[in-house]
């Protein structure tokens, strides 16, 4: 009996072993291969961002500097979490993300180290750096205002703050506060006026609202045009993409619409930031360095304006056609930190007046 | 008796240890619970909890509900009655199990909301507008329904497999007894398949439980909601897994209420014929009727989203790159089936354990090993990374005198998302397993080894045989659901591996459902190739 349970032990540990080492051979494999080739040929990166556009910059980024960019992909925060459980012993040398409330958070953790090089300098304004610098800005998204245009004038509309105005009760839409958009949203506003006025804000929105939030940001635009309300919250992004959608009703309900960018006369429309920060325990540190130089430069910057109409930080580089027809605009002139050091805030705020 | 002893043993030791391996990350979600409270605790229970339970609850009891009324009646049409299009439906039914629920939540929204196609066309052609409420999807009986229609299938693939292997000798008693048919269902098929659709739904259950990407999208708050909120919102990690425990503490619940409920209850093979219920031909009204309603589910379930997932494909054709799509099949198959090899070994190890050994403590021990699956995957991500980590600082040096320049290796391996899959989920494959097992009893296996054949040529000679249809769909169940996993994937993969349901995700996640609708479909019909393939296995094997 004895033996037939060696047998089974035997078998199980086999399949084990078996399993581990095929993984753990090739891997080695992999390392030491690209470490003789040259040492520094690589650069590993934790990204929140899964766009295309992206990957092709990746691509672009190997072709002209030999630099093999490895990639994981995740949420924000739970690539944080792995980061800082790796400790110094991390592969990652670069982390990147859509929202400057996570960066905020990495370098809190002390996850990030500061690095500066005067190409940076030169291609993002001292507004999109950290004052450390430990992360920089690479692209930017504004939270503007959408309407009906057949039920409001442009005239009727001024700031985020005159929507709590009783004159909008049930005509106003907005996604849930889960949305990190929502957050940093709030959390610019706690920077600006404080905590209580903030939450007045969140509690005369949650009052006008057409309805409980639901969806995304498409879906608040499509509310519109279906009648349900009749101004909405959102990113420019998002209106950038359904303007171009492959479905043509989208495109039908994205032109309807009429495009306003708030606080211009008062403290200017809200603005997040997708940015990177070099790992602390990073191995290629340089190569990441290089990798930012690179994503910042004018033909990235180029890149992420046309493909995926975001606002380049870098000034030299003009957003695409569509952004552009927009307009130019006044934008919240606070330390985008802010946003970060008030993200729980925000959430509290949110919870408390019942946004859902 | 001391051939005995040590045989029990050497299953006991097996069973143990894999115990142990799938426990131990989940130890550091339980001492969550101990964990002092921060100074958000207060706020997270004022504003934050009473709500989220009540929807939570709300959606799980419904759901649960419907789960039940459709997965029992459509398994009890299947095992007992010959009806226009049976033997496709018979399989067709478990397909919806393939689209992932959140896919499924993006799919109908489009469908239905303004710029989809029943509006579009409505506007377009016939110059009508809805009232928009009615066709508003993204709330609570909403919710239920996408969970209904895309979960049912646990319930009724694994109450067919017990009902037509089953249920032959007592339905036919009854029928001869002259019992009409819906007496028969309601005195001896809910009676009998009681335990199988306890072992389902307990599945849907959990799977409610944990869902986020449903509820994200829809905006209703829920327990789920609640733990990502703490972490990702408040940036509170430690009180997001104090809230995981809370409700690793309900499912602990849920499994001891469960197993009161089938209390002593057994009902195992009484003879060696295995035969299946022969089939009542129906005709006229009544086979209408039910080709009717199996079509009708199929259709919403499964036909509908797909169709509109194929027209999106055709829709963004191009625009998606299409290069790496073979390697992203190949990464999902792999690692899926891998994982799904591994968690019916293991589950075939502990469930002969639990089976074969008297004591309580292994009945109970068992169950301990099905909690990976009541906890939002990003949670045990967590755990599963810090342990992995502190597994490849123990090996260093191991790692020296190898000549490996790096202190993670494991850690950056598939070794780790594929155990972090088995951890999750073990209680799929365990639960079909299990049934299994508690089906054939142990008579069979007591009279071989009475006549003095070891205790592991009984268990491939006997027990394995017997089993499976347990084995066939355990794997199924697992393949499936793991292929369409995304939250471990995503965090837990190696460098630039990419699967299809990451794929989908990423489009899926940016509101770019039309985009994420290739891989979608690429999941979908990767399952439905296992899920047929394994029934034609499953069919020849009954014959």
């Amino acid at each position: 009996m004895k033996k037939s349970l060696m047998l089974l032990l035997a078998s199980l540990l086999l399949v084990l072993a078996a399993c581990g080492n095929s993984t753990k051979q090739s891997s080695n494999a992999g390392e030491k291969e690209s470490q003789k080739k040259n040492e520094k040929s690589e650069v590993n990166l934790y990204t929140s961002r899964h766009y295309d556009v992206d990957n092709e910059l990746y691509k672009k980024f190997e072709d002209e500097t030999g630099i093999k960019v490895n990639v994981i992909k995740g949420e924000a925060d739970e690539l944080i979490e792995r980061v800082k459980r790796e400790g110094t012993a991390t592969k990652a040398d670069l982390f990147l993300t859509a929202d400057v409330g996570r960066l905020y958070r990495a370098k809190e953790q002390g996850l990030l180290q500061a690095v500066s090089s005067d190409i940076l300098s030169k291609q993002v304004p001292e507004k999109f750096r950290d004052s450390d610098d430990m992360w920089v800005g690479l692209t930017k998204r504004a939270r503007i205002l959408v309407y009906n245009k057949d039920k409001v004038k442009p005239e009727e509309l001024s700031t985020y703050e005159a929507l709590t105005d009783d004159k909008w009760k049930g005509r106003v839409l907005v996604r849930s506060s889960e949305s990190v958009y929502n957050q940093s949203l709030l959390a610019s506003f706690i920077g600006i006026d404080g905590e209580e006025k903030a939450k007045e804000w969140a509690q005369g929105i949650v009052n006008n609202m057409a309805r409980s939030p639901e969806g995304g940001d498409r879906d608040q635009a499509k509310a519109i045009a279906a009648g349900i309300g009749d101004v909405a919250i959102m990113n420019t992004y998002y209106l950038g993409q359904m303007l171009n959608s492959q479905e043509p009703e989208e495109v039908k309900v994205a032109e309807q619409l009429g495009i306003f960018f708030p606080n211009q006369d008062t403290t200017g429309t809200h603005v997040n930031i997708s940015g990177a920060g070099v790992v602390k325990g990073s191995k290629n540190a340089d190569n990441a360095l290089k990798l930012l130089e690179f994503l910042t430069g004018e033909e990235a910057q180029f890149t992420f304006a046309e493909a995926n109409y975001e606002y380049p930080v870098n000034q030299d580089v003009e957003p695409a056609e569509l952004l552009k027809s927009w307009g130019e605009f006044k934008e919240q002139d606070i330390p985008l930190t802010v946003l970060g050091e008030n993200n729980a805030k925000a959430i509290m705020i949110f919870n408390e007046v019942g946004w859902k | 008796m001391n051939r005995r002893i040590a045989n029990v043993n050497g299953w006991t030791i097996g069973a143990v240890l894999i115990i142990t391996l799938l426990f131990v990350p989940n130890l550091s979600i339980v001492t969550g619970i101990f964990t002092p409270a921060s100074e958000n605790w207060g706020h997270i229970r004022e504003f934050m909890l009473l709500n989220y339970i009540k929807s939570s609850l709300t959606l799980v009891f419904f759901t649960a509900i419907f789960t039940v009324a459709i997965g029992l009646s459509l398994a009890w049409l299947i095992a007992q009655y010959d009806f226009p299009l049976r033997n496709f439906m018979k399989w067709s039914l478990i397909l919806p199990l393939s689209i992932p629920p959140f896919i499924g939540a993006y799919t109908y929204h489009g469908i239905l909301n303004y710029t989809g196609i029943i509006q579009k066309t409505l506007r377009n052609h016939f110059d009508v507008s809805v009232n928009q409420a009615y066709f508003d999807i993204m709330n609570v009986p909403g919710a239920i329904f996408i969970y209904t229609i895309f979960l049912y299938p646990y319930v009724y693939m694994i109450t067919r497999i017990f009902l037509s292997n089953q249920a032959a000798s007592l339905v036919e008693s009854a029928r001869t007894l002259g019992k009409g048919p819906m007496e028969i269902f309601l005195k001896v098929i809910v009676p009998i398949s009681r335990i199988s659709v306890i072992g389902g739904v307990s599945l849907v259950i959990l799977e409610v439980l944990n869902d986020y990407g449903v509820v994200k999208y829809f905006g209703i708050q829920t327990f789920s909601t609640a733990i990502f909120q703490t972490w990702f919102g408040l940036g509170d990690l430690d009180s997001s897994i104090k809230l995981a425990a809370c409700l690793m503490g309900l499912v602990i619940f849920i499994l001891v209420f469960e197993w009161v409920l089938r209390g002593g209850k057994k009902y195992s093979f009484s003879t060696t014929k295995l035969r299946p219920l022969p089939l009542v031909k129906l005709t006229g009204k009544k086979a209408a009727l039910a080709t009717a309603y199996t079509l009708v589910i199929f259709t919403i379930a499964f036909l509908i989203p797909v169709l509109q997932l194929l027209d999106w494909v055709i829709l963004t054709f191009g625009k998606v790159p299409m290069e790496e799509v073979l390697t992203y099949t190949k990464n999902s198959i792999i690692v899926a089936g891998t994982a799904a090899l591994l968690i019916i070994f293991f589950s075939l190890v502990i469930g002969n354990f639990s089976r074969i050994t008297k004591h309580k403590f292994a009945k109970v021990l068992p169950k301990l090993t099905v909690l990976g699956y009541s906890i939002p995957g990003a949670v045990i991500a967590v755990a599963v990374v810090t342990t992995f980590i502190a597994i490849d600082r123990y090996l260093a040096p191991v790692y020296q005198f190898l000549g490996v320049d790096s202190e993670l290796v494991l850690s950056v391996s598939l070794v780790m998302l594929i155990s972090a899959y088995i951890i999750r989920f073990f209680a799929i494959g365990y639960n079909s397993i299990e049934s299994g097992y508690t089906k054939i009893g142990t008579d069979f296996r007591d009279a071989s080894r009475m006549l003095g054949v070891s205790s592991l040529r009984t268990f491939f000679k006997i027990d394995i045989p017997m089993m499976k249809g347990a084995i066939i769909s355990g794997f199924i169940l697992t393949f499936v659901d793991i292929l369409k996993e995304i939250p471990l994937t995503l965090i837990l993969r190696p460098f630039n591996y990419d699967t299809l349901a990451t794929k989908a995700f990423q489009y899926a996640s940016d509101e770019k459902i039309m985009e994420a609708s290739q891989a979608s479909l690429l999941i979908v019909g990767v399952s439905a190739i296992a899920i047929f393939v394994f029934n034609k296995l499953l069919g020849e094997g009954r014959e």
